[in-house]
This record gives C-alpha cells, structure tokens and sequence, in this order.
C-alpha cells in the first residue's frame, strides 16, 4: 500500500489514490478557492498537510471529513490565514482565492480575513453586547456611523436566523445566551463583515441536536450567497448539507467529488472503509 | 488495625488541614494584634485625659497627665520583697523643667487630687503646659482667675489673638510680594559686582541703570511699604498686650502670650462629650493642620498630601509603562531566550532592594536628568539647582521603576487569561493585531492591570528608603501643589508618611513626648493605603462585572 511518489522534491505521500478529475467534477461550476501542492509543516518535524491540490466552487457546501488529525482544520484554516498565529509552522506551494496567491506579500491580511470569513468549533463571543459583537467586524474595517451599523446588525442576524429571539435585548451581554444561540451569534458576526467565503470548523460539534438542526438550517439559507467550507465529523452532517466532499486523511487528500458520489459510490476503498464507519 | 488507622489518618490529612488553618488563625491574629496596637496607642493619644496633681512627702508638687503605671518588686537591704507602684506623669512646661516626664513613686505621694481649675495649654512652642491660671491681661485691663467673666474673657481675648497672629502672617505674606522685585534687583547688582564686567564702562552703565531702578522701586512701594508695616507694628503691638499669668504646681510663675496657645481648656470640669468634641477637634487638627514643633506636635497634612499625590504621580508614570511592556512581551515579542531573558530580568528587578533604586534615581533622575534640564531651562538660576535636587517628580519616577515588576507582571497575567478563542475570532473578523490588542485584550486585561495597580500601591505607598534621597524631607516649606503658576510644582521637596514616623519617632529631639504621634501617623498610613486600595478595588471589580467570562 504505501508507495513512494514524488510531488515537489521531497514529498513523499503515503496512499496510492487516483489523480481528481476536477474537470469532470466542478463542471459548470466557478471555482473560487484552489491550492496547489500545498504542504504545512507545524514543525519541520510535523508535516500536517501533503501536497494537497483542491478546487472549490462558488456558492455550494463543501465538507472536509476524515479522522481526527487529518489535517481538515489546518487546511481550512489556511484559507484565512489564521496558522499565521502559530509560531514555526510554514508552508509550501500555493493557495488562490479568486486566483489570487493569498500568501504573496501585496496582501492585506485584515482584507482577506474580512473577505473570508470563519466559526470557530467552540461558540465565542465577546465579553460585551449582543449589539457591539456583531458591529464588530464592521466597526474595525472602519464603519463608524451608527444607523449603518445598526442596519447591517440586523441584517446580519436575520441572515444567521437569530434576530427574532434577540432583538429585544441586543444590548444585553452575549455571554448570557444559550450555547446554540452564541454559535448563530458567532455566525452573524461573521456576516456582518460581508465575506465571500465562510469557513466552518466543526460549528456544531458542541451543540446538542436541536440546535445542530437550526445551525444546519441556516447553512442551507447561507449557501445561495455564500461559498461554504464545512470542517465535519459528523458524516450524517456531512452528507445532509454538503454538494461536494473531501476526505482526508493523514495530511493527505484522498478523495474529492461530489457529496452524492463520495457516499454512495467511492472510488477509493479508504473511503468507503472510513464512511461505512469500518475505521475512525 | 492500628497501622492501618494511622495511614488512614495521614491519607485523609485532618492533621494537615489543622495545620494550615492553624497558620492562617496566626497570622490573622497577628494582623489584628498590630493594628490592636496602633489603634489603642494612636487614638487614644488625642483623648484629653484629667489633671493629677500630686504632693510628695519631700515637699514637691507635681501636676501633669497620667501616661503610664508600673508595678515593680525590689527587695530591700534586708532582702524583703517590696511592691513598688509608680506611676508616669506628662508634666510638659519643657521651659521651665526640661523634663516632660517624670516617674513618681506613690508610696512617697502625701495627696492626690484632681484640682478643678488645672489648665492644660497647648502651646504653639515648647509643647504642653499644665498648671493654674491667675489672670488673664489686655494692657491694663485684667481678669483675675475668681472673676466671674475670667472663662468668657480668656475665651475672647484667646481668639483675638490668634486672629491678630493670622492676620500678621498674612500681612507679612503681603510684605515679600512686595518687596520681592526690589530683591531681584539687589541680587543682579551683587551679580554684576562680582562679575569681571563691573570694572568696565559697559559695566557701570548697567550698575547705574540697576541703582535707578532701585530708586524707582523704592519710591513706588513706599506708601504700601509703610501702610503694611504701621499695620503690622499695630497688631505685634496688641499681642504683646495680651497674656495669660499663670502659677505652676510648685508655685513658679508664668507668663504666656495668649497668641502662642493654640488651645485651652480645663479637663478636670469637663464632661464625657466635652471631652468627645475636644478630641474630634484634635483628631481634626492633626489630619488636617501643619506640624508644630519639629513634628511632634500639629497635623500631618503636608505628609498625608504629599503622600498621595505621590503615588498618584508613580501610578501615572507607572501603569502606562507596564502595561506597554507587558503587550509587546505577550503579544509582539517572538518567544525565546531573550524574551525568557528579559522576563527574568524583570521578575529580579522585583527583588532589588529599595534604597539600590534609590541611588538609581538620585544618579539618574536628578544628577543626569534633572542637572541637563537645569541647564538647559533654568540656567539663570544656577548654582541653585531647580530640578537638579530631589523632588516629587523624581521621587515618583522611582518609585515607579520600583514598581514596575509588580505591574508588568500583573498585567502579562491578565493578558494571558484572555481566551485564544476571543484573540483569533477578533482576528478572522478582519482586526489588525493593535486592534485586537485595544479592543479585546487591554478590556478584559483592565482587571490584571488593576490588580498591578493596588500591589503598586500598597508596595510604593509605604516605601521610605529611596524617597529619602531623591526628594523626602522633615519639613517641607509649601505643599507641591498650590494656587501660583503653574500649580503642580513637580520640583518641589515634599513630606512622606513613611519618612515621618522615622524621624518623628527616631530623629526628633523629644522621642518620648512624640511616641503617640508615631502611632498615630502609622495608623494614618495604614488607613491611606487601604483607603487607595479600595479605591482601585472598586474599580477592579466595576470592570470584572462589565467583562465577565461567563463561558470559563
């Protein structure tokens, strides 16, 4: 089974797994993010992703899935950036938003966060008001008049179906809402910068189900504005809001193609293993 | 069996936990007796005690407060046991006796009486007098002790002569300004008689000029000149007039300018709330009035102002500081050994001993800060330094390098309590990292960074070693904050409740007769420091409730 090939010069992947047609997969769609050969090393020591090459398209749901330390988070959280915070860790080939190389240096990491927006697993609002955690991310890209972000408050948490249950009490500390609602507020606020892209690092892994249900729900509303990257272990979730699948494995991307495919007709018997719950 | 009890009995650690309570009930104990001490030796100091007045078996008389009793066994040249009862008696008239103190045998004591009409004065200079009024005299007019009017008449001529001892330090006051342009002058002509220009002709037209313009000055405050000078001649005049006769216990007689009491009063004939309203006004006196006598005597206010307005000064300079240098060690610096570095170096620098700090701030802040600026600003001055000497401003500025530590890390721990999780959300919203920083965790960090605050406090407050080289001193001649451009004088010499209970109760010429007073001052210190504490206690927990962490 394991088998060397070379990518780059010195990677070495573990699986034998069928090139993507991602011509055949993606067809009709716009691909907005793509990276190529991408390799992130926590340490030199510690290489979490391996000569990933994935396109994701426009405006549909697309799930990661595989065990826990495939690498999914890390490969969502190179979409914003946010592994810049973690001290040593670098990477090698490219990611392109829009076709841009978002780690070239004429980026602006404050535009492409507003751009790219991202919930976290664990709800976590700030210490202050419903109100002021919304307004948040427009008032640092610089909005400062009152009714403008009065307005796009509500809009953001109409969007995030939230406004009903708060609006009364958009002054009111976040802190006192229930554990779902914080998670639809940390969803709002991420709106509310008006992003192109949402990524989702496991949003409801720390809900109970009825709450999972109206996250999910908003996701499926979200989706015609919005190009969603879901990180999930929850292969049910996966498969209910999802158009098109990655599974990961150990770093490296074993399958891609379309949520209906991967689950009903693997090509790879990993795959198949991993979603017929024979391992993970 | 029995083994087995005992492990069970070390595994549950019952003797373990008797052992920490027992440590805690300890040192509360010893909090409560240290403060047990200050409060009864401090507040009871201000308590107008009776008059004892004693006639011994030799003919002597004393009269004077009882401030302390002793029981004693001496044996005698038989080897008898003998039961010595002495007591202590404040018998002040330092003038005339020397002694404030005597200890008195009572077996040798014939009478002891509490005589009704025994007068305790408070005296602007030689500290208390006990004894017996006779008469109290305006000019020719007198009152003698058995006159019906006697009380009203001490009373009135009392409060005109302090009114008159005010109203000449105001007038004196007057007098300076006036003269105070006529002295500029004098000093250029003494200047320039020294100068090697005086020789030249340059030179004598200036001095000609300076000597017109003496000339000038002289004539135009002339009228004031005089006006002010026959007024205070009037009021010397008066006081002069007015004295208060007395006869001490063993007859001598006295005479005391009414002017040079600051109060009176018979504490034989009063009555329990007399005595409260008398004490309220002396504990009013001493918060609020200036010292007398070297200290001994008076208030403390110049010490308790300068005091606070010091640790205000430090926490100004200190708090921006450290929290500036706790952000860039916890959120810009890239962790490593110089960061480990550097964090070390500040948690010694906590350990430093104050007076080190002290020779920092007088090398540093006055010899090379303080002499450049000197001669950059106030060269005109020199030989006479303005910020070349110690002063509030630099006594400050070290103690707030010595406070540093405590502040930086108090406020890296507050920074570090911030969760990740509210860190990278306000990052993946777009913020940049200074907006994160302001928004986020300098907020939620405010508690951290009080908590710095109150140990900065309490640590600063109460420091006296390095004060006393850069700016402390016993007496200060005006309180560093007044109502004369430009108000805050951070050049000024000021006075310390620390470095007051030194000297008053080590440096002072009358140790015994100031020990209350020490107590006294130390309470007030205490007082401060809580008192600043719960301030930013206050503070501290305003802002825990605006930014609670209710998820953690």
């Amino acid at each position: 089974m394991v088998e060397v090939k070379k990518v780059d010069t010195e990677v070495q992947l573990q699986f034998k797994v069928p090139e993507t047609d991602y011509n055949s997969i993606l067809e009709g769609e716009n691909v907005v993010i793509e990276t190529l050969h991408l390799n992130f090393y926590y340490t030199p020591e510690v290489h979490a992703l391996k000569a990933i090459t994935i396109k994701i398209p426009e405006k549909k749901v697309t799930a990661f899935i595989g065990p826990s330390g495939c690498g999914k988070s890390t490969l969502l959280r190179t979409f914003n950036r946010m592994n810049d915070l973690i001290p040593g860790a670098y990477l090698t080939g490219k990611v392109l938003i829009e076709g841009q190389d978002i780690y070239s240096n004429n980026i602006r990491l404050e535009e492409l966060r507003k751009k790219v927006g991202m919930v976290f697993q664990k709800s976590n609002p700030f210490p202050m008001s419903i109100w002021e955690n919304v307004a948040f991310g427009p008032k640092v890209n610089g909005i400062t008049d009152k009714s403008l972000l009065d307005e796009m408050v509500e809009s953001a948490l109409k969007q995030a179906d939230l406004w009903k249950e708060v609006k009364d009490r958009l002054h009111q500390s976040a802190l006192d809402l229930s554990g779902g609602q914080q998670q639809r507020l940390c969803i709002a606020r991420t709106l509310a910068n008006k992003p192109d892209i949402i990524l989702m690092d496991e949003p409801a892994s720390a809900l109970d189900p009825i709450s999972t249900g109206k996250i999910e729900e908003t996701i499926e509303e979200l989706k015609q504005n919005y190009t969603i990257v879901i990180v999930t272990h929850n292969m049910q979730q996966a498969a209910r809001i999802s158009d098109y699948t990655a599974f990961m494995m150990l770093g490296e991307l074993i399958e891609y193609d379309k949520t209906k495919t991967i689950f009903t007709n693997p090509k790879v018997k990993l795959t198949e293993d991993y979603i017929t719950g024979r391992f993970g | 069996m029995k083994d087995r009890r005992i492990s069970y009995f070390r595994q549950k650690g019952d003797a373990y936990i008797m052992g920490t309570s027992l440590g805690l009930v300890l040192s509360l104990l010893m909090v409560a007796f240290i403060l047990g001490v200050i409060l009864v030796k401090g507040l009871g100091f201000f308590w107008p005690s009776d008059l004892l007045y004693l006639q011994l078996k030799d003919g002597k008389h004393y009269l004077g407060e009882v401030t302390d009793r002793e029981e004693s066994v001496r044996f005698s040249e038989s080897g008898e046991p003998l039961h010595i009862q002495e007591v202590q008696l404040k018998i002040g008239n330092r003038d005339l006796y020397g002694l404030d103190f005597v200890w008195i045998d009572l077996s040798d004591v014939v009478e002891q009486t509490y005589p009704a009409h025994a007068i305790t004065i408070e005296r602007l200079e030689y500290g208390n007098f006990y004894g017996f009024p006779q008469k109290v005299r305006w000019g020719e007019r007198q009152w003698e002790v058995h006159h019906p009017d006697f009380p009203q008449q001490l009373r009135r001529l009392h409060h005109q002569a302090v009114a008159n001892r005010k109203q000449i330090a105001r007038l004196e006051k007057q007098l300076n300004r006036l003269l105070e342009p006529l002295s500029h002058v004098e000093r250029a002509i003494s200047l320039l008689e020294i100068s090697p220009e005086a020789q030249t002709p340059e030179g004598r037209r200036k001095m000609q000029q300076l000597e017109e313009q003496i000339r000038q000055l002289e004539t135009a405050i002339r009228e004031p000149y005089t006006r002010l000078t026959r007024q205070l001649e009037s009021r010397y005049q008066e006081n002069r007039q007015l004295v208060l006769s007395l006869i001490t216990a063993d007859k001598q007689v006295k005479e005391i300018p009414l002017e040079k009491i600051v109060r009176c009063y018979f504490p034989n004939q009063m009555g329990f709330f007399q005595k409260a309203s008398l004490y309220a006004s002396k504990l009013w006196e001493f918060v609020s009035a200036d010292p007398r006598e070297s200290n001994t005597e008076g208030g403390i206010f110049p010490a308790i102002f300068g005091t606070v307005l010091m640790v205000l000064i430090m926490s100004i300079a200190v708090v921006p500081f450290g929290v500036l240098a706790a952000i860039y060690l916890c959120e810009y610096a890239r962790p490593g050994p110089v960061v480990r570095l550097i964090r070390l170096s500040i948690n010694n620098l906590a350990g430093v001993p104050s007076i080190v700090f002290g020779i920092f701030g007088l090398s540093f802040f006055i010899y090379m800060i303080g002499g450049s600026i000197d001669q950059l600003f106030f060269s005109s001055k020199l030989p006479e330094p303005t910020f070349g000497t110690g002063g509030i401003l630099w006594a400050s500025l070290t103690l707030a390098l010595l406070t540093l530590p405590v502040v930086v890390v108090a406020t890296e721990e507050g920074i570090l309590a911030v969760p990740q999780a509210n860190k990278e959300a306000a990052l993946a919203l777009g913020a940049t990292r200074w907006q994160m920083i302001r928004k986020i965790i300098l907020p939620n960090a405010m508690p951290g960074i009080l908590t710095g605050l109150i140990l900065a406090i309490s640590r600063g407050a109460g420091e006296v070693a390095p004060l006393m080289i850069t700016g402390v001193v016993k007496l200060a001649p005006s309180l560093p904050l007044d109502t004369t451009f430009p108000f805050l004088h951070l050049d000024r010499k000021f006075m310390h409740l620390g470095f007051h209970i030194y000297d008053v109760g080590f440096q002072s010429p009358n140790v015994e007769a100031a020990k209350p007073m020490v107590y006294t001052t130390a309470l007030l210190l205490i007082l401060l420091v809580v008192v600043l504490n719960l301030i930013a206690i206050r503070m501290r927990n305003h802002l825990r409730k605006k930014y609670k962490m209710a998820a953690f």
